[in-house]
């Protein structure tokens, strides 16, 4: 064991033991010398016979060397030293595959930290993988009622707990605020098994009626109001003008929820009160602990049966409620963006490491000398494949140390530049997972790069290479070949990529091209919360909302100005069923159903939002006037088919008997490409919920102003209104609606500029591959061509042969890449709209960019072709 | 090492590190060539090896602990690397000299009773 140590210890420090090793040999040999002229030799004779007695110096050296370490460690480390210096006696090349290999291997990295942190890493609650879901189609709300039944009969989860969305001010404390949170079920904390930094979850019975004024806080509402302020426990905190205590601070870490109202930065207690018996305003979400040893099919057959058994109750309010696990929600949208980037800078690694095996075939053509001269000293054939591998592996060491770099800078820049919030993006980190990614990457690369190389260069023919002094008019074709090959997937990989990048070009395109209905430019929103204010009582509210919106008719820069409870593409999307008068009574669950939304008069003619028949809502649609709703085209459609709905009266629940008005345009609702469905527009000032009379669970206005000018501009002016009128009314959500179109584009476009990115570094990479590999042929024809030129080949037929040899090689790699391109499209289908994943024009288009790139990279070499003087070549080889 | 060079003999694998550790104890510290000199004395010539081929010896028997090496200088003033048995290298000289009398003597046994 200890020489083990020694012997180890010496792999290391190599260079101390052979300097002893030098010195002890000639002392030894000094005293042999001595002993020889004792017995009457000259200092030469004796020196001479030294060194008989004595032996072989290098051999004894190499047994030494072999006894006191490790030889294969031994060779390793020589093998270091050498193909260290063999690296730096080519700068130039070392520098090239270093870069291309870093930015491979960085890249790759890079993303599968994303990858490793968002998909694969568990959410950060106790046990994540068995918290689901119950909700209805996987993502939808679900009543009061409908959870408690489940709840009650299910025996597959531990606990089944709901959370609402809550919105309070945060008021008598300046400045106002509009916070974003929840009330949860009192099990739904303990169920997560995060414990508070601070305090306690609630407790049992404090989700009744009356007893739910307690408040948990997330830390950086903590931090932000209260100055993290250690003694915060059981303080009074005024939400809607309502006091609650405060019992919890969760750690900085804790989020929750995490797909749905991911901002919520305050819990409090879910008390249903008189809604435990409602069945059709669905509000919750439900989340679930599975028990252990009940699998997720099991939990779904008995929920298919609970809800089968309650659909025939109350037709029509449990039907597809799906059982989902809760990471699926959290990354389910992200995952295949991320995978699609993943599989990219995968190809630009291969394209790197096919340009690097490039480099190196390149190279050991020049070393053929060298290699032949080591093989006549007696190197073996593995000996010297084992010494350009370890070199190459020398490379790729260094291009994963640079790539570590690059990762890491990378990654942060990713996540700064990412437009779109990644869910969990801020525990991406270069763990473990991602050094043995690294690690495994590395090795991957240097056996594709430089395995086959090694082995060529080894398998040279050695008297010939010394004959030919290494320049070799004839190169080798099986090398050949191996290049020809080498560039060919080079372009098909791209090809591939660049496919990819151009779908999603054309699909952003048309995503820009679609017609929100009304016009976006020049439009300013935000959302003023009347709480907990003065300006919230049922019978000021509407005086305030229209005085409001007059004056900021008033501000000059302002066109037009008008108010809407939630706004399309940025706010809340709320649906409502209702009944057509004079139609029969429709089946549970089969009634008409629209978006609805509640609009101040001027709504339309603010947004620009055009009504085709009819008319819009207006100043006397208030109180003391018969209801009105107008309707959107495809409700129109959908529900008077054939007929002129002007006139149709229907009814809602809670809402009473409306008269339609008017038809307006289809316009965006919630998703930016989705299909228009059935919209109507009610009248606020009709509507007692929004005017106060309904409780508090609508307490806002968004207020909309059309300005002249850059709508951003005038953010402060439109604050300033509002406060002149109550300094206490928070604001909240100021955003022009150019932004909100962005913001809803935000991810296609983040996904275009990666592939595009990506796409382009491939592209480059390809080129100066096929660049690579025409500079050098046309170097080693040199004498061919001179030869062709002398016997009277016109020097464009050369250029022309020369290029042909490129083109060919792409069009080649073009078509092999489009026919991977072609089975790889339905991957992409997902992430694209408008435009099929096997889009003519794209792949034309990149066939022509990808042949232009290889016609220009084999150009220079071929014009350096034609201009070979044939003398000059003949008389150099 | 050197074969077939008549009458001489090769050392006996795993030998040499016994060797070396007896001539140590008798002789105090050495360097490499006096080492091998002593050898060839003692051995009458009969034992020949390239004076080199000590050095893998040395280095083992220093490693396992056995002996220990330090530079001098030698009675004509030069410098040398002197080597000395060492605690460890005793014991293990007994136990090795007990296992080769052991050994040789199984082997004379064998040898004279077949004989």
């Amino acid at each position: 064991m200890r020489r083990f140590w020694a012997r180890f210890h010496n792999v290391f420090d190599g260079g101390r033991a052979e300097w002893e090793l030098a010195r002890e040999v000639e002392s030894h040999l000094a005293l042999l010398q001595e002993t020889f002229e004792r017995r009457g030799l000259t200092p030469e004779e004796a020196r001479l016979a030294a060194r008989r007695e004595y032996g072989s110096i290098e051999q004894a050296k190499e047994l030494h060397r072999d006894t006191r370490s490790f030889p294969w460690a031994e060779q390793l480390r020589k093998d270091l030293r050498y193909g260290w210096r063999s690296l730096l006696r080519t700068p130039g090349f070392t520098a090239i595959a270093l870069f291309a290999l870093a930015l491979g291997i960085g890249a790759n990295l890079a993303i599968f930290s994303v990858v490793s942190a968002v998909l694969l890493n568990p959410l950060a609650y106790k046990n994540a993988d068995n918290l689901v879901t119950v909700l209805h189609h996987g993502t939808g709300p679900v009543s009061p009622a409908n959870y408690i039944d489940w709840r009650d009969q299910n025996r597959s989860f531990e606990a089944l707990g709901a959370a609402e969305f809550w919105s309070p001010n945060l008021v008598n404390n300046d400045p106002p605020e509009h916070l974003l949170g929840l009330h949860v079920t009192q099990n739904l904390f303990p169920m997560l098994g995060i414990h508070p930094l601070l305090g306690r979850w609630f407790a049992v019975g404090e989700d009744r009626k009356g007893a739910e004024h307690e408040v948990i806080l997330s830390y950086s509402l903590w931090a932000r109001r209260f100055g993290s302020d250690p003694k915060i426990l059981g303080k009074p905190m005024d939400l809607n003008g309502e006091e609650y205590t405060i019992v919890g601070v969760m750690p900085r870490e804790f989020k929750f929820a995490p797909f749905w109202a991911t901002g919520s930065e305050l819990w409090a207690p879910l008390a249903f009160g008189d809604r435990i018996e409602e069945r059709s305003g669905n509000s919750l979400r439900i989340f679930g602990r599975l028990k252990p040893g009940v699998s997720l099919a099991q939990a779904r057959a008995e929920m298919a049966i609970i809800t089968a058994r309650l659909e025939k109750r109350f037709p029509g309010t449990n039907r597809e409620i799906v059982v989902t696990p809760l990471k699926e929600n959290v990354v389910g949208n992200i995952e295949t963006p991320l995978l699609l980037v993943l599989g990219a800078v995968g190809f630009v690694l291969l394209i790197a490491c096919a340009n690097v095996a490039h480099m190196l075939l390149a190279r050991t053509g020049d070393r053929k000398r060298e290699i032949a001269v080591r093989a006549a000293l007696g190197a073996s054939r593995g000996r010297i494949t084992r010494q350009l591998f370890t070199e190459n592996l020398l490379l790729a060491g260094g291009g994963a140390a640079a790539g570590l770099l690059l990762a890491f800078l990378g990654t942060k820049a990713l996540i700064a530049a990412s437009p779109v919030y990644i869910p969990r993006v801020e525990t991406v980190a270069i763990d473990g997972r991602a050094i043995l990614f690294l690690i495994g990457i590395t090795a991957l690369t240097v056996i594709l790069f430089g395995l086959a190389p090694a082995i060529r260069a080894a398998a040279g023919n050695l008297s010939g290479s010394l004959k030919e002094g290494g320049r070799a008019g004839s190169d080798s074709m099986r090398r050949n070949r191996l290049r020809t090959f080498l560039v060919i997937s080079e372009f098909a990989l791209t090809f591939v990529l660049l496919v990819g990048a151009g779908l999603m070009i054309r699909s952003f395109f048309a995503l820009q091209s679609i017609n929100p209905g009304f016009d976006p430019h020049h439009v300013l929103s935000m959302i003023v919360s009347v709480a907990g204010s003065k300006e919230a009582d049922a019978g000021r509210r509407e005086i305030f909302y229209r005085q409001l919106i007059d004056h900021v008719r008033a501000l000059p820069g302002v066109q037009n100005a008008s108010g809407i409870n939630h706004l399309p593409l940025a706010g809340d999307l709320w649906t409502m069923s209702f009944a057509i008068e004079g139609r029969p009574k429709p089946r549970p669950g089969e009634a008409p159903e629209a978006v609805y939304r509640i609009v101040m008069p001027g709504y339309f003619e603010t947004m620009r939002l055009p009504i085709v028949r009819g008319r819009a809502i207006g100043d006397r649609d208030d109180s003391r006037a018969q209801g009105v709703v107008v309707i959107n085209e495809q409700a129109a459609v959908s529900y008077w088919p054939g007929k002129n709905p002007i006139g149709e009266r229907i009814a809602m629940d809670g809402i009473g008997r409306l008269t339609v008005v008017g038809i307006a345009k289809n316009a965006a609702e919630e998703d930016w490409a989705a299909k228009p469905a059935p919209e109507i527009y009610l009248s606020a000032l009709q509507s007692r919920d929004f005017l106060g009379d309904g409780g508090a669970h609508m307490a806002y206005i968004t207020l909309v102003a059309r300005t002249s000018g850059d709508p951003a501009q005038l953010s402060s002016a439109l604050k300033q209104t509002v406060w002149s009128f109550d300094r206490n009314l928070p604001i909240s959500d100021v955003l022009t609606m150019e932004d909100a179109i962005a913001n809803k584009n935000a991810e296609p476009r983040f996904e275009m500029f990666l592939l595009g990115v990506f796409a382009g570094i491939a592209l480059i990479l390809a080129a100066v591959g096929i660049y690579g590999v025409m500079a050098y042929s046309v170097s080693r024809r040199t004498k061919e061509i001179g030869i062709r030129i002398s016997l009277g080949a016109a020097r464009a037929e050369v250029l022309r042969m020369v290029l042909w040899q490129g083109v060919t090689q792409s069009l080649i790699g073009s078509a092999m890449g489009a026919a991977a391109a072609f089975l790889l499209a339905n991957l992409m289908e997902k992430v694209l709209y408008g435009v099929r994943p096997t889009d003519t024009v794209t792949f034309l288009s990149v066939g022509a960019i990808l042949s232009a790139a290889a016609l220009l990279a084999a150009y220079l070499p071929a014009r350096k072709a034609t201009r070979i003087d044939p003398m000059m070549a003949l008389r150099n080889e | 090492m050197s074969s077939g060079e008549g009458e001489r003999i090769a050392v006996l694998q795993g030998t040499l590190d016994l060797i070396v550790l007896r001539t140590l104890q008798t002789m105090g510290p050495q360097h490499a060539y006096a080492i091998a000199t002593r050898l060839q004395q003692v051995s009458e010539d009969l034992l020949h090896l390239n004076q080199g081929t000590l050095y893998p010896a040395l280095v083992r028997l220093e490693q396992q602990g056995r002996i220990k090496g330090s530079w001098r200088k030698t009675e004509t003033n030069r410098d040398a690397k002197f080597y000395a048995i060492t605690k460890a290298g005793e014991k293990a000289l007994a136990e090795e000299t007990l296992r080769w009398r052991r050994m040789s003597g199984l082997v004379e046994k064998l040898l004279s009773e077949g004989a």
